[in-house]
C-alpha cells in the first residue's frame, strides 16, 4: 500500500485524485505507535523529495515532513528554501522539526537569502520562538529592505523575553530599523514578561512607551501594560 | 506593498478618537484634508450635520470592509443601513466585488465617495476610519485582525475567525495590547439556539451533564486542476498566507459548500465544515453550557462500530459530544429534577442583532457578545477535533499554554508555516 502510494507520488500533479496517496496518509497515522514505520516512511519522503517531481508532489512530501520529519530531514528541506516555489512548504516542515538542525537550517536562509524568501525564513524563525534565533534577528533589523527590518522586529516579539526586549529597546534607541514595528514588537515582549512574572522589567518597557512624545495609540497600551502589571503584583 | 507613511498617524487619531474624543478628531481630519489637499474651503453639507434620526458625520462610526464576497455583501449591508455607520471605503481582491460595492455604496449615499482598494494595507492606513469589518476567506483572518488592531481600528470578523489554534492567542493579545474592540461574527449563536438556553441559564434541566454537536465534515486538501482565469482577481493576494496552488474557480469560490465546491471545503483556507457550521453549532453549545470561557483539557477519540466520534470533556465535568451516534444536534443530557438558581441570559447590546451589538461597544468600549476570546474558544473545539480525527487518537489540551500534553506530532499541527511574506 505504501509502496504503491510512492509509486503514484511520481506522476502526482494537480487534478490527481488525492486518494492514489491515501497508503501515505495511513502510515502517518500508523507512524505515530510504531517507530520503525516512521523512519521507514521518513526515508521515503525524503528520497521522494530529491527525485523529479512536481512541484505539487513535493508540497504534498513536505506535508508530510512537516508532521513526522526527524533532523534526517533536514538536509533535502533545506535544499528548497531558495526555490521560490518550494521555499514555503519547505519553512513550514521546518519550523516544526525539532533541534538544533532545523532552526541552523532557517537561520542559515534568513541570513542568506533575499526578498520574500528571506522574510519567510525571518518569519519561521518567530514563529519557532527560540531565543537562540535573537543575534540572528538583531542583525536584520537595520537591513536596507525595510520589509525584511520590519519582518525582524515582528519576529523578535513573537520570540520574547528578555534578550529580544534589550534588542528591540538598544534598536529604537538608536533609530534603527521600523519604528513602528519595534514598539509593537517591544510591547509584545513586555507581555512575554508579565507572564513569566518580569513584571519589573516589564514596566520599565511600559513606562519608556508611555511618554508624551508617543503616539496616543501606544502611551494607551502603554497604560494598559502598568495597570497589568499592577495586577499581576498585587496578585502575587 | 510598503507600509504607507501615515500609519503612526493613523494610529494616533483613530485612539484618540475611540477614547472619547472621536469626533474632533474626525473634524480635524476632515478639515486638514479639505484644507490641505485641496485647497479649498470645507463645505458642510446638511448630511454631515446630520438629522433627527441620523448622528452628524463627527458621531458616526466611520467603517470600511474587507473581503465582500457572499457574507461580507451581508455584514456591509447591516452596517451600510444603519445610520450611526459612514461607510467609506472597501477592499476586495476581486474586480467585479469592488465594482459592486462601490455602486451600492455609493448608492446609499448619494454620492461618489467611497474608495476601493486591492490591498487591505492602503485601507487600513487611512486616518479617518475607525472600524473594519473582515469577511475574506479563514486564511487571511488572523493577518487582517492583527493589522487592524496594530493600526487602532475595531474589528467585526466574520466566522469562523481562526485557522489555525496558535492565530488565537495571538489575536486576542493583539485586540487587548491596543484596547480594540474585536467581535466575532455568528449571529446564530444567540440567534437560532434561545429555546435551549433560556431553559439551561434558567436552571430547568439541572447541571448539564453533556451536549452534542453534530457538524462536519472536516477539511480535505485542494488538488484541483489549473483552470482558465476567467474573471479580473489578484490571484497572490487572495492566496496571501496559505500554500500557493493554480487557480481554480472552486478552490476560490465563495458558495457555501463544504463538499468541494467552495474555499470551505479545502485545509488550506478553511477548517471544513468542522469549523464553518462547527463556529455556530459548537458556540451554541458552549453559550448554552454557560463554557464560553473556558476551552476543554481533553478531546477523547472514539471508534466504535456506529463510526468515529468525540468527546470533548471539560474542567468543570461537562461533556461535549461531536457526532455521536443516535444523539440529535445540541441534544442536552441535564439532570432531572434538579433546579439551579437562574442567571440573566447574556444578551447583544444597542440595536441590531450583533452588527448593533459591535457598533454599541465600539461607541461604549464594553464588551461584545461573541468578543474575540469567545469566539477563539468556540473555533478550539473544532480545531481539536480535526487534529483528534486527522490523529485518529485521543489528545490532551493544556489551554493555559496552549499546546497538546505528550503529543509532539499534534503539537506540530498547532499552527501552519505562512507563505511568504505573511506573518503574524
Amino acid at each position: 500500500m505504501l509502496d504503491q502510494a510512492f509509486e503514484a507520488l511520481k506522476t502526482y500533479d494537480y487534478g490527481t485524485p488525492i486518494s492514489e496517496l491515501q497508503g501515505i496518509e495511513d502510515a502517518m497515522v500508523a507512524a505515530h505507535a510504531d517507530p520503525a514505520v516512521r523512519q521507514d516512511l521518513e526515508q521515503h519522503l525524503i528520497a521522494a523529495l530529491g527525485s523529479d517531481i512536481s512541484r505539487d508532489a513535493k508540497d504534498y512530501v513536505c506535508r508530510k515532513l512537516a508532521g513526522i520529519g526527524t533532523p534526517a530531514a533536514v538536509p533535502a528541506l533545506s535544499k528548497l528554501l531558495p526555490i521560490e516555489a518550494n521555499s514555503h512548504l519547505a519553512r513550514h516542515a521546518l519550523e516544526r522539526i525539532p533541534g538544533p538542525e532545523a532552526l541552523a537550517a532557517l537561520a542559515t536562509a534568513a541570513k542568506e537569502l533575499s526578498g520574500k524568501l528571506k522574510i519567510g525564513a525571518i518569519g519561521s524563525l518567530g514563529a519557532r520562538g527560540d531565543s537562540s534565533s535573537v543575534a540572528t534577528l538583531a542583525s536584520l533589523l537595520n537591513d536596507a529592505d525595510p520589509a525584511v527590518a520590519r519582518s525582524a522586529a515582528m519576529s523578535l516579539g513573537l520570540i520574547g523575553g528578555s534578550e529580544a526586549t534589550a534588542v528591540l529597546q538598544s534598536a529604537i534607541q538608536t533609530g534603527t530599523g521600523d519604528k513602528d514595528s519595534l514598539i509593537d514588537a517591544l510591547l509584545e515582549c513586555a507581555e512575554s514578561l508579565v507572564r513569566s512574572k518580569q513584571t519589573v522589567e516589564a514596566k520599565v518597557i511600559y513606562e519608556s512607551l508611555s511618554g508624551d512624545q508617543q503616539p496616543r495609540l501606544i502611551r494607551l497600551a502603554a497604560t494598559r501594560g502598568l495597570l497589568a502589571c499592577g495586577a499581576r503584583t498585587a496578585a502575587s | 506593498m510598503n507600509q504607507p507613511s501615515t500609519k503612526r498617524t493613523s494610529r494616533a487619531t483613530v485612539a484618540a478618537g475611540t477614547d472619547g474624543n472621536r469626533g474632533a478628531n474626525r473634524r480635524q481630519f476632515l478639515k486638514t484634508a479639505g484644507a490641505t489637499a485641496f485647497g479649498v474651503p470645507l463645505i458642510i453639507t446638511s448630511s454631515a450635520l446630520g438629522s433627527a434620526d441620523r448622528p452628524a458625520a463627527s458621531d458616526r462610526i466611520v467603517m470600511a470592509g474587507i473581503g465582500i464576497g457572499n457574507m461580507g455583501r451581508g455584514d456591509q449591508g447591516a452596517f451600510l443601513g444603519r445610520n450611526d455607520v459612514q461607510y467609506v471605503a472597501m477592499c476586495d481582491v476581486r474586480e467585479a466585488n469592488r465594482e459592486e460595492s462601490k455602486a451600492r455604496i455609493d448608492g446609499r449615499y448619494q454620492n461618489k465617495d467611497c474608495k476601493t482598494y486591492n490591498d487591505f494595507r492602503e485601507l487600513l492606513a487611512r486616518p479617518d476610519i475607525d472600524a473594519v469589518h473582515v469577511a475574506t476567506p479563514d486564511h487571511w483572518h488572523a493577518v487582517l485582525v492583527i493589522e487592524a488592531c496594530r493600526h487602532g481600528k475595531d474589528v467585526y470578523c466574520q466566522k469562523p475567525e481562526t485557522l489555525t489554534l496558535r492565530e488565537g492567542p495571538l489575536m486576542i493579545a493583539a485586540a487587548r495590547r491596543y484596547g480594540r474592540i474585536v467581535s466575532g461574527g455568528s449571529q446564530r449563536v444567540l440567534g437560532d439556539y434561545r429555546h435551549l438556553v433560556d431553559p439551561a441559564w434558567a436552571g430547568e434541566l439541572g447541571t448539564i451533564r453533556s451536549i452534542n454537536v453534530n457538524v462536519g465534515p472536516l477539511p480535505q486538501l485542494c488538488n484541483l486542476p489549473e483552470e482558465e482565469m476567467v474573471e479580473k482577481i489578484d490571484w497572490n493576494m487572495w492566496l496571501g498566507p496559505a500554500p500557493w496552488g493554480p487557480y481554480n474557480s472552486k478552490r476560490c469560490s465563495g458558495s457555501y459548500s463544504i463538499n468541494g465546491a467552495s474555499w470551505r471545503s479545502f485545509f488550506d483556507y478553511s477548517g471544513g465544515g468542522m469549523t464553518d457550521w462547527g463556529a455556530h453549532h459548537f458556540g451554541g453549545a458552549t453559550f448554552i453550557c454557560n463554557v464560553r470561557e473556558l476551552q476543554p483539557v481533553e478531546v477523547v477519540y472514539n471508534d466504535t462500530a456506529d463510526g468515529q466520534w468525540l468527546d470533548y470533556r471539560y474542567p468543570n465535568g461537562l461533556t461535549i459530544h461531536h457526532n455521536k451516534p443516535g444523539s440529535g444536534n445540541l441534544e442536552i443530557v441535564g439532570t432531572p429534577g434538579e433546579q439551579l438558581a437562574p442567571k440573566p441570559v447574556p444578551m447583544y447590546k444597542g440595536s441590531g442583532g450583533i452588527y448593533g451589538d459591535f457598533i454599541h461597544c465600539v461607541k461604549t468600549r464594553e464588551t461584545p457578545f461573541r468578543d474575540i476570546e469567545r469566539a477563539v474558544n468556540t473555533c478550539v473545539l473544532a480545531h481539536l477535533g480535526n487534529i483528534a480525527y486527522q490523529l485518529k487518537r485521543s489528545l490532551k489540551w493544556d489551554a493555559a499554554a496552549q499546546q497538546f500534553v505528550g503529543d509532539e506530532e499534534a503539537n506540530r499541527m498547532v499552527d501552519r508555516g505562512r507563505r511568504e511574506p505573511w506573518q503574524l
